[in-house]
């Protein structure tokens, strides 16, 4: 037995010799015969993945006009194995892009993943920087630029609120987004629609394999390898109209407020602005601390969005809730009159009618239309703080309107619970009513509240969920996905109701002593209400709220203008602007539909 | 000290030195691959063999001190085991558009690692009986049943490399229990003449040297037209059924056998390996430093072309090395084999020596574009905790059977 395994293992010991000898003899073949074409190779063979990034989708008006769109821009990345080699490389680097050596290196060490995958240095190179880089690259082993996107505007509209900007992700989102998607130095949607549509807009990254020489210089394409081209963004369409929109940017230049329009039939968002705001493209270039500290300080907080975020009272615009509450319960008969002498006293203490010689006897359509507070302070005490209340809540005062942006607030509807927990449970008087009547003291309401209840006024108790989004395209397929908006009824009003409001609103556009005449449009029946805000801070808030025309209205707004004065003087005159620019647009398209 | 005498008398301290070096650089090696920073967090591939070595060097130590009498009683139950764990893989298992692992929590198991120590063991239980001759057509039919079976079952994974293990293992174990060379032969025979059927040069030689074998053989006549006949006769009949077959059907086999690949993958895969080991030169390019090895360009790097990143970064010094430990242990593997009194011991070692033997060459051959590129990762050096366990159970008990090399049971 034991011969017959000492022989059988010689075959195998000089099998496995034979198998070993071949081996060595092809590993010497290549590393020692062929080793300098196998390392000239191996300098020029260096085969990189470079991740291409998807173009983001462009946003685009309702008619399809391009709001926000990409354009190219430069940026320079090292790989650290090559460059950091090289100390000449490192300071002429360093000299061009006016960064410290030093400081380069420690930030080149810090964001490396290896050393052979580029690291990013520099954004938005401008031109100079990038050919006298280009120029020297010779002496620059491992460094090469890479063709990015920005954002552009090219819709002449600033909207800054409603597009909001990128920056680059940060690493507690990096965290919640996980490392497939995103990767460090992307950019993301960090405000408005950039932020809440960043789904639809981003698209996925491709990656390309290319062939790049010993100073980092892309040689070829390796198209035979298994590239994946990136898959673009979405684009997204608003519901918004560029050129009401436009319009409004324009005349509401150098004030503070806010105006929102929409299409009370569908709940779109027509414009949407708050001012003053800031040009959208101030993000997409690299933002010094500089720009962003003023922009963050200024007392006139442009980053502030003031038509879904900031709280105002409503002034006298809100006497339509009165109005509707009263009438609903009974505490307002049509016939019925107050004397107004300009003032109104609650046992000892007067409050003040707006009108100091006062208007006469007026029934509730002549104190709609002259805005008289005497009549509203009477009738706020005959309706009483419950009633007011529940009709404010009915329409949605108090509570979101579910507007597809971020931060929306609430606003403050006091009640009987409130003004006790404010002020103690005896600590409060009706003077406190009289104030809310008028649309005064703790009532605080957005003016996108405010153009939602002219929506509702407006369709007769049918409101839709104001939107942003109208469609999203996708650039292959050319496949849209449309959105429509949730439709809220409001029950517990009557017809009859309605129609006597809007009679109220129509004679304060369009009768003699109406207080927003300026609102005024030949032929198309505007209706609204004007307000006049009081505030501590200085002068009043100018109001109107409205829509158009009277039967099957079209559009319906709320314009705020902060500190701006009479509501009448000021805020309705901008109304009237948007519905001549918004009717002479209609027109248009009802020529070309 | 009684215990640590018993075990380590006769111990074969330098074989199990050179299967530790190999790990050791594996684990180097597999450093350098995986490597993107200097954070431990990017180390995880690392830390994990290590891991899995540690492991495997406690299942080593479990196979040294059970007496092989007990691998030999259990054989067939472990073997039993190892087909259903295979057929398992193929109802729960995972991996990229494949059936190969069976996830345990984190911890992913690779049953075709564990068949192969299984089979090994059952082969040499049933051809270690001290009564087996290979006179039978029985005894050679068993063996060829015991290797079929996770043969299939590994093929139908795809595992196409393990599953080719299991037939490397069948003929040499066949021949180290005492099947004839005569016999050998004309198995072989056959087998060489379909492979070299496709070239008309290739397949002169081949009828010439086989030829030359029968006649050498000298079992008269008749044998030799018969075998004659058949070699011819599959020689031609190959080429004529190839052509009836269409051209996907061909390409087909051809990607089974690993002779046609995708070929922008792994065409454009050997290439990069053959710059990484020729640019590597004598002394290589240094640890961490290895270009083409940090482009990452081969998917496999840390798996089955883990040699590329030794060749490139230590170069012909560091492959020297790395071959002379690799056969160190298989002469060493042969020589115990030869020299264990009982059979079925002697048979255990033999199929090990040749598990290894068959794995290196293909492995390396790959790297290096003389093997086809088959999926079979280098035995100690490779990324991958079942084989490394698988591996080191195999030493264990090549180990156990030098220390117990003058019993017979």
């Amino acid at each position: 037995m034991k011969g017959q395994f000492d022989s059988t293992k010689r075959i195998y010991y000089v099998l496995t010799c034979i198998l070993f000898l071949i081996l060595g003899a092809r590993l010497a073949y290549l590393q020692l015969y062929h080793q300098d074409r196998y390392i000239r190779e191996s300098e020029r063979n260096r085969v990189r993945s470079v991740i291409v990034d998807a173009p983001r989708g462009q946003i685009l008006d309702r008619n399809g006009r391009i709001l926000v769109d990409n354009s190219p821009s430069y940026s320079i990345s090292v790989v650290p194995y090559e460059f950091l080699k090289s100390e000449g490389a490192v300071a002429l680097l360093s000299t061009l892009v006016r960064e410290k050596a030093t400081d380069l290196v420690s930030r080149i060490r810090k964001e490396r993943i290896g050393n052979f995958s580029p690291v990013r240095i520099k954004r938005q190179v401008d031109f100079r920087t990038l050919s006298a880089i280009e120029e020297h690259i010779l002496d620059l082993p491992g460094v090469f630029h890479n063709v990015e996107s920005k954002r552009t505007y090219p819709g002449g509209v600033n909207a800054s609120h409603i597009f909001g900007y990128l920056g680059e992700i940060a690493s507690r989102e990096l965290k919640s987004t996980g490392r497939d998607k995103y990767r460090p130095g992307d950019n993301i949607g960090k405000s408005g629609v950039e932020l809440l549509y960043e789904d639809y807009l981003r698209g996925a990254a491709g990656v390309k394999y290319v062939e790049v020489d010993v100073l980092g210089r892309e040689v070829r394409d390796l198209t035979e390898l298994n590239n994946q081209p990136p898959a673009p963004g979405n684009d997204v369409s608003l519901t918004i109209d560029a050129r009401v929109q436009a319009y409004l940017e324009n005349s509401m230049d150098g004030k503070r407020g806010a105006v929102v329009v929409l299409d009370p039939r569908s709940g779109d968002i027509l414009a949407f602005l708050s001012k003053p705001d800031y040009p959208p493209d101030l993000f997409s270039s690299p933002l010094t601390p500089k720009i962003w500290n003023d922009l963050v300080n200024s007392s006139e907080h442009p980053l502030y969005n003031r038509a879904s975020q900031s709280l105002f009272p409503p002034g006298s615009t809100y006497k339509l809730v009165l109005a509707a509450a009263g009438l609903e319960t009974g505490g307002i008969n049509l016939d019925e009159t107050v004397f107004c002498p300009g003032y109104y006293k609650l046992g000892r203490r007067p409050f003040k009618c707006w009108k100091k010689e006062g208007h006469g006897t007026v029934n509730l359509l002549a104190a709609l239309k002259g805005s008289c507070n005497v009549f509203f302070y009477k009738k706020g005490l005959d309706v009483g703080l419950d009633n007011w209340a529940k009709f404010s809540r009915l329409f949605h005062f108090g509570q979101k309107t579910g507007i597809d942006l971020s931060n929306e607030s609430v606003g403050v509807v006091p009640d009987r619970t409130y003004f006790d927990r404010t002020y103690g449970e005896r600590g409060w008087t009706k003077g406190l009513l009289l104030n809310l009547s008028v649309g005064q003291g703790d009532l605080l309401t957005t003016p996108l509240q405010m153009a939602y209840f002219a929506m509702i006024l407006a369709n007769e108790g049918v409101a839709h969920k104001p939107r942003l989004l109208k469609s999203v395209t996708d650039p292959e397929t050319g496949a849209v996905q449309e959105f429509s908006s949730e439709k809220v009824v409001i029950e517990g009003v009557s017809a009859e109701t309605y129609q006597t409001i809007k009679e109220g609103m129509f004679s304060v556009v369009n009768e003699p002593g109406g207080t927003g005449r300026g609102a005024r449009l030949q032929g198309r029946d505007a209706c609204g209400k004007t307000g006049t805000a009081q505030n501590p801070h200085g002068e009043s808030h100018a109001w109107f709220i409205g829509f158009a025309p009277r039967n099957k209205p079209e559009i319906a707004l709320c314009v705020m203008v902060e500190n701006g004065g009479g509501g009448g003087a000021v805020a309705a005159p901008i109304a009237g602007g948007v519905f001549s620019t918004y009717f002479e647009n209609g027109d248009l398209m009802a020529v070309t539909d | 000290m009684f215990l640590e005498n018993r075990i380590f008398r006769h111990f074969d301290f330098a074989f199990l030195a050179s299967v530790l070096l190999l790990i050791a650089c594996g684990l180097l090696a597999i450093y350098s691959a995986t490597y993107v920073g200097d954070a431990p967090a990017f180390q995880l591939k690392f830390t994990k063999q290590l891991l899995w070595a540690t492991i495997g060097l406690a299942v080593l130590a479990v196979c040294v001190t059970l007496p092989l009498k007990f691998f030999q009683k259990y054989a067939y139950v472990i073997y039993s085991v190892a087909l259903a764990l295979l057929v398992v893989v193929l109802v729960v298992g995972t991996g990229a558009g494949t059936r190969r692992w069976i996830a345990l929590g984190a911890v992913r198991i690779q049953p075709a690692e564990i068949a192969k120590v299984a089979t090994l063991i059952a082969l040499a239980r049933y051809l270690g009986d001290e009564h087996r001759n290979l006179g039978t057509l029985k005894d050679i039919l068993v063996p060829l049943a015991l290797v079929s079976a996770p043969l299939l079952l590994v093929m139908k994974q795809p595992d196409l490399g393990s599953a080719l293990v299991f037939l490397a293992l069948i003929l040499p174990v066949l021949h180290w229990a005492g099947l004839s060379g005569a016999v050998l032969f004309v198995i072989l025979a056959p087998l060489v003449s379909l492979v070299s059927a496709s070239n008309y040069y290739a397949f002169l030689t081949a009828m010439f040297i086989i030829s030359a074998g029968l006649f050498l053989l000298g079992r008269g006549l008749r044998f030799f037209v018969f075998n004659f006949v058949l070699n011819i006769g599959v020689g031609i009949l190959t080429p004529m059924l190839w052509g009836t077959l269409k051209a996907y059907q061909q390409n087909r086999i051809l990607t089974f056998l690993g002779l046609v690949t995708d070929p922008h993958g792994l065409g454009y895969q050997v290439i990069q390996s053959k710059v990484a080991i020729g640019s590597g030169g004598v002394v290589g390019k240094g640890f961490l430093h290895g270009t083409q090895t940090h482009l990452r360009f081969l998917p496999e790097q840390h798996t089955d072309f883990i040699f590329c990143v030794i060749a490139e970064e230590f170069g012909f010094l560091g492959v020297l090395l790395v071959l002379s430990l690799f056969l160190y242990m298989l002469l060493r593997g042969l020589n115990i084999a030869s020299k264990v009194k009982a059979r079925f011991s002697s048979v255990l070692v033999f199929g090990g020596t040749v598990i290894f033997l068959f794995q290196i060459f293909v492995n390396v051959g790959m790297t290096i574009g003389i093997m086809p590129v088959t999926g079979l990762p280098l035995p100690f050096l490779s990324y991958g905790g079942s084989a490394l366990i698988a591996n080191l159970m195999i030493v264990g008990l090549i180990l156990n059977a030098w220390r117990k090399r003058f019993d017979y049971f």
